[in-house]
Formats: C-alpha cells, structure tokens, sequence
C-alpha cells in the first residue's frame, strides 16, 4: 500500500471515529468505546514489546490508575476529569519504583514479574478495606459527564489518541533504535553506546502511565470500581491477542487486531455468550502456530515475496 | 591512548586473565593466542562487558575499567564483537545511523562519518535499504565495521573479523583495516596471524592469561615460538 493511499484511509478511519456520536446509538458507541479501550493497551502492550520484554503486567496498571482515579476523587476531592491524568501520573511512578528493580530481569523471569505485581496490586487493594473498599470496591456519585455516552466516548478516544500518539513517538524518535537495538543484541546496542536500563525505564513508565490513564478513563466511565472488574484478567489477555493477531511491533498491527478481534467478540457474544473467550484462545493459538508476525507481518511477507517474483 | 595494567579478570572461580598488561597509541595492535588464551575476555573486560578483578584499564588516562559499556562507548571505545552481532532486523542504513546515534560526539557528524564509510565499503551503498540480516557474512561484517566506525571512535576494537570468512573476504576485511589504520587506532584480536601481521604495527600473544609475547610486525614474523606455533612453519 502506497503512502498517500495510507494517509486517506487513515484520515477517514480518523473522521469516522471523530463523527461516530453523530450517527450511531447508545449501544454501538459502548461497544466502539470497549474497542477503543482494548486497543490503547495493545498499542501499549507492543510499545514494551519493542524492547523485547513481555508484559503480563497490563491489568495490574490499569487496575492501578482506576483505584488511584477512583479514590483520588472519593478521597481527595478531586474532580473526575482532573483523577484521570492523576491516574497516569500514579500509575508512571509506581512504575518508575518497580521499574528499578525488575527492569534488570529479562525474558520470562521479567514476564512472570509482571504478572506477579498485576496480582500483588489486586491483593493490597483488596486487603485496604478502609481505603479502598476491599472486595466490594467503591462507587462513585456519578458518572464523568452525566453519563452522555458521545462524550464518553470521546473521552475514550482521547485515551486512544494519547496511546497513539506515544507509540508514533516512540516509532519516530531515538527510543525505536535503542528499543530495537535492545529487542535486537543487547551486548551491541550497550557497545554503540545505548544506555539499555535508561531505555527500558522510559519505555516502561510510558506505557503504564498510559494504562493508568486508561484505568481513570474506564472507572469514570463506569462510575465504580472492585478489585475484580478493575484488575481483570481479560485487561491483559485481550490486548495481548490482539496485538499477536493484528502484527506486532508497530502501532497499526495492535490497531487492526483490536478492530478485528473486537468487531468479532461482539459478535460472538451474542451468538454464544462465554463461548467467545474459547475462541480467542483458538485464534491466538492459530496466529502464534501460522502467522508469529501477525495478519500485517503476514501481509508483508506476501508482499515481500510478490516483489521477488515480479523482479524474476 | 589506551593502557590495560596488570589485568585480571575471571568468571566465577575460573581466573581468565593473570595480571596482563597492553598499550595501544596511535597505531594499529594485534592480539594473538589459541582458543581459550583470553583475547575476547580481555576485549571483554575493556568494554565493561565483564568486571576486573584487579588492575586498571585507561584511556588517554581516564580509569575505564569497571565501567558501564555504554559509557566506554561513549568515551571514544568501539567495538566489533566476534559473531558479528548485528540489527539483524534493521536495514544497513538504520545499523549505521545506530552506530552514530547515542554518541554524542559522533552524532553532530553523522552525515560526514556516513560518508566515510561509503566509501570504505561501497557494497554497503548498493545494499543500504536491505534487512542487515539478509547479506552474506561478509557484507555483515563490513555492516558491524561500518557501524562501529560511526560511532567516530578514538579506538576501534574488532574480536576475530576473519571468523567464518572466506579467504578472499578476509584478505579484503584485512585491506580495509590497513587503510582505517591511518584514521583511528585499532585493537584487533586474531587467530589469521598470517593476515593479520600484514596489517598491523605491533602485537601481543596470550597465552594462558599471561602475555608471552610482545614485538613489532616484523618482530613477531621472525620470533621462533610465533613461527613455530602460529605460522605453521
């Protein structure tokens, strides 16, 4: 796909997004605004990914930017809108304090750590009866807005477009080299002088102060929080396979699994209810066994080889 | 330029280096010995990929040793490892630009040093958009060559350049360093003595940990021990 043809598809996913409120229901844009949310955890999945550290941590940050947003305003008074970006600044120091730690792990163990702390964060919140709720968590007065479901959705959009844009940036600056030549060799990028801990530190602070703000965004939304429902399993196993079905390592790949992955949850969950998560499973599955690169890798690939043939 | 005093360094209980001591000025040095003798070991420990347990390592008289990699990268150290260690999954163009990227002396003149490894490597010109991870082991080599230099080094530091090369591709690797020599020096670890002698101005042999060794090209050409167990003669 040329560029300029790129750019226009873009351009009009983005209006059509943008126009969404003025010609869809309630029910659609619920459904859209759920998309849109997994979608910005898989982006920020990937962002990690570049690194070639694997996060099972995604839950955990959410789930932590959603109590921070929650009892920041129950707590300290703080209006909604203003909870949300303090749930991304709470969720990216947290991050900065364990990141000095488990950032000098790699591969599984780093793995196994992340979705260790994701629990470890379930746990203390559910253990903080009378800060935080304990397990019947905590409800707010109202919904941010009124509960207008357009700007909800807009509001969902606008934690999209934060989680998009970090991934362009980090697509488009110094941080893609040093976190493909950290994905690469670590011993050559320390020898061409990449400061390996400083770059992960960056690229993991980044991304969960992305998914604390979406943490915020979704517990204004929903007006409430439990230790369940914020530090679900499915906040870090759907992203994931998004991510894996749409291509890894870019910001598109994520992009297209979540559209894909989502349109067709919601299909499934009418056709049979629970029986989507089955599916999911089989697709990852399928993805991982046939397409490791994903359905972008994959088109690259076809592409690759079709521009052999034509040289032929 | 750069000094390694009575080094030694290990792993675990094993002691890889025994008090080992080089110079490398403005020239180009050669580092000899078997497998095992402790040449990549002591690049290694120059790099800060491995600690020393005693002894010093400077470079034009800053303490080294010890130190984060990516600051002795910085410091002017650029090294081209042994198994090439490429981006395999980067074109040649973003290997090179890597290379220059996270030094700050090398990156206000990346354009300029670009150039200079064009012409050093022209093949690396004609393949500039190629996936690094696609050329033969040759080219890949000339790759790990021309992304160290962009680095701008004060010291480029090459561990076996002629592992798993064909001849002819050595002889060139070897050419190309002869030309570098005039630029930048250069530390370079070989078991192609042969070659590698026809190159460089002085040369260590380790043997064991220790340095047996030490003379000029011509010097080393006629020792009998170096004859006899490196020359084949």
């Amino acid at each position: 796909m040329n560029r300029n043809l790129s750019r226009a598809l873009a351009a009009l996913a983005l209006a059509v997004a943008v126009a969404l409120p003025a010609f869809a229901g309630a029910y659609p844009l619920q459904v859209a605004r759920n998309i849109i949310m997994y979608m910005a955890l898989a982006v920020t999945w990937d962002m990690l990914l570049r690194s070639g550290q694997i996060s099972f941590g995604i839950a955990g940050l959410f789930g932590l930017g959603a109590y921070a947003s929650v009892l920041g305003v129950l707590r300290a008074g703080m209006p909604g809108w203003l909870s949300i970006p303090f749930a991304a600044v709470f969720s990216g120091l947290v991050a900065l304090l364990i990141g000095f730690l488990i950032l000098r792990l790699r591969a599984m163990y780093f793995s196994i750590v992340t979705l260790a702390l994701a629990e470890i964060f379930r746990i203390v919140i559910h253990n903080l009866h009378d800060f935080t709720g304990g397990p019947e968590g905590v409800v707010l007065q109202g919904v941010i807005f009124g509960g207008d479901a357009g700007k909800l959705y807009w509001l969902a959009l606008a934690g999209l477009a934060v989680a998009l844009g970090a991934s362009w940036w980090f697509e488009n600056s110094r941080v893609h080299y040093a976190l493909t030549a950290i994905r690469n060799n670590e011993t050559s990028a320390k020898s061409s002088g990449v400061n390996i801990f400083r770059w992960l530190l960056v690229a993991f602070v980044v991304t969960s102060s992305i998914q604390g703000l979406l943490g915020g965004i979704y517990v204004q939304s929903y007006g409430f929080a439990t230790p369940e429902s914020v530090f679900d399993a499915n906040f870090t196993l759907l992203p994931l396979a998004m991510a894996l079905l749409g291509g890894v390592h870019s910001t598109v790949g994520p992009v297209l699994g979540a559209v894909l992955l989502g349109l067709a949850a919601e299909w499934l969950k009418l056709k049979i209810p629970y029986g989507h998560l089955v599916v999911y499973g089989v697709i990852i599955i399928i993805v991982i066994l046939f397409m490791p690169q994903g359905l972008l890798g994959q088109a690259r690939a076809m592409r690759r080889s079709a521009d052999k043939r034509r040289k032929a | 330029m750069l000094k390694v005093e009575n080094l030694e360094c290990g792993y675990g209980k094993l002691t890889v280096l025994r008090g080992v001591s080089i110079e490398v000025g403005a020239e180009s040095v050669g580092l000899f010995g078997p497998n095992g003798a402790g040449k990549t070991t002591l690049i290694n420990a120059i790099m800060g990929l491995v600690s020393p347990r005693s002894g010093s390592i400077s470079l034009e008289g800053r303490e080294i040793g010890g130190g984060k990699t990516h600051e002795i990268a910085r410091a002017g150290i650029a090294l081209v490892p042994q198994e090439r260690e490429l981006f395999p999954g980067m074109s040649v163009a973003d290997n090179l630009e890597l290379g220059a990227a996270y030094i700050p002396h090398a990156k206000a003149n990346a354009a300029r040093q670009l150039e200079v490894v064009l012409e050093l490597f022209p093949i690396l010109k004609e393949r500039y958009r190629q996936l690094a991870g696609t050329m033969s082991g040759g080219q890949q080599r000339m790759v790990a060559i021309g992304r160290a230099l962009m680095a701008n080094p004060k010291l480029l530091i090459l561990d076996e350049p002629s592992l798993g090369l064909q001849p002819s591709i050595v002889a060139e690797v070897f050419e190309r360093l002869t030309l570098l020599k005039k630029s930048v020096s250069i530390l370079v670890t070989e078991q192609n003595v042969r070659e590698s002698l026809r190159s460089i101005d002085r040369g260590y042999v380790l043997e064991n940990g220790a340095i047996a060794v030490e003379d000029d090209a011509k010097g080393l050409l006629t020792n009998p021990h170096v004859v006899s167990a490196y020359l084949g003669i």
